[in-house]
């Protein structure tokens, strides 16, 4: 017994660890050449429609047939703002919610407050007039203060649509 | 006789260690690596937009990213696409197929299920970009991620 395990003991079996620690160098070179790591990046989710004014219509009354309605919006779904951009350098020069004017993107996000704040407010989308000059990121500002708001079912406003005006 | 007994003696370095090493570092490029970034163009600046939500790719079966530089110039892979309009209505084809629908079923208001991932630089003219955008809606897709980063690098 003794005698046999002296025998298996001395015929050690050695692998050629050199072939396969050169594959593993070409695997490794491979991997460090086309390592790219990507960038951290968020994203704004939206439903862009085509741009429509959408009318609601309560139980077949005709628009313009409630004599007792003086706000010429109420019925309308679609809540406008418009975007004039500088031509030059196409930073925002001045902003608009329907007819009212707003004198920057604080007092818009303000505005939108109020507006979607209002329980009675019909508003669940938002047409955006941008002239076509206005740079992305000064776009995407107007995009971030609308999908913060809050409509009344209690989602958050994520139909947008954009209409291009021509600046000058 | 020192001849004989020097070609006896091997010097073999023990490779065990470098190579353990080795597949250590395979095994973490193999993990970080990301095929996806091939479709992004990183020479792109996006706008800072703080609510910029961290892509959640659950429920988003096909993404079709589009690059459009700080010109308009849209780019696929890092090749530029000369006809804007050819490569949408192709893709809304492949999309439309996958998805079994019909020109018809576009038409009478379905949706395509594929998001339409815009990549654009932060000095994106608003004309270029809603040209994208544009021909995008006009071939049924409704579905938008616009990528931004959340703060500046």
């Amino acid at each position: 017994m003794g005698r046999r395990r002296k025998k298996r003991s001395h015929s050690e079996v050695e692998l050629n660890l050199a072939a396969m620690l050169d594959m593993a160098f070409q695997l490794l070179c491979f991997f460090i050449l086309t390592f790219k790591p990507a960038p951290i990046e968020g994203q704004v989710s939206l439903r862009l429609p085509p741009p429509q004014v959408a009318v609601v219509v309560k139980g077949g009354q005709q628009a313009g047939s409630d004599e007792t309605n003086k706000n010429p919006v109420t019925g309308v779904n679609t809540l406008t703002i418009s975007v004039f951009a500088d031509p030059k350098n196409g930073q925002i020069a001045s902003l608009g919610v329907g007819e009212t004017q707003v004198p920057g993107i604080v007092a818009l996000d303000g505005k939108l407050k109020e507006v979607f704040a209002d329980p009675g407010n019909p508003f669940d989308q938002v047409i955006i007039q941008v002239s076509d000059a206005c740079r992305y990121d000064e776009l995407m500002k107007i995009v971030e203060i609308c999908t913060k708001q809050v409509l009344q079912d209690g989602k958050k406003l994520s139909k947008l649509s954009f209409v291009e005006v021509p600046s000058g | 006789m020192s001849g004989s007994v020097s070609s006896n003696v091997k010097a073999e370095p023990n490779l065990t260690p470098i190579l353990d090493m080795v597949f250590q570092l395979i095994t973490f490029f193999m993990l970080v690596i990301n095929f996806k970034s091939a479709e992004m163009d990183l020479s792109l600046k996006l706008p800072v937009v703080g609510s910029a939500r961290p892509v959640d790719s659950k429920g988003q079966k096909e993404l079709l990213v589009l690059n459009i530089d700080d010109v308009g110039t849209l780019k696929i892979y890092n090749r530029p696409v000369a006809n804007i309009d050819g490569y949408i209505q192709q893709e809304a084809q492949a999309s439309r197929l996958a998805a079994r629908l019909t020109p018809e079923d576009i038409e009478a208001g379905e949706e395509l299920p594929t998001t339409i991932v815009i990549r654009a630089d932060r000095a994106t003219p608003f004309k270029m970009l809603n040209r994208v955008i544009k021909a995008c809606q006009d071939n049924g897709f409704r579905k938008f991620a616009l990528k931004a980063i959340n703060k500046e690098a």
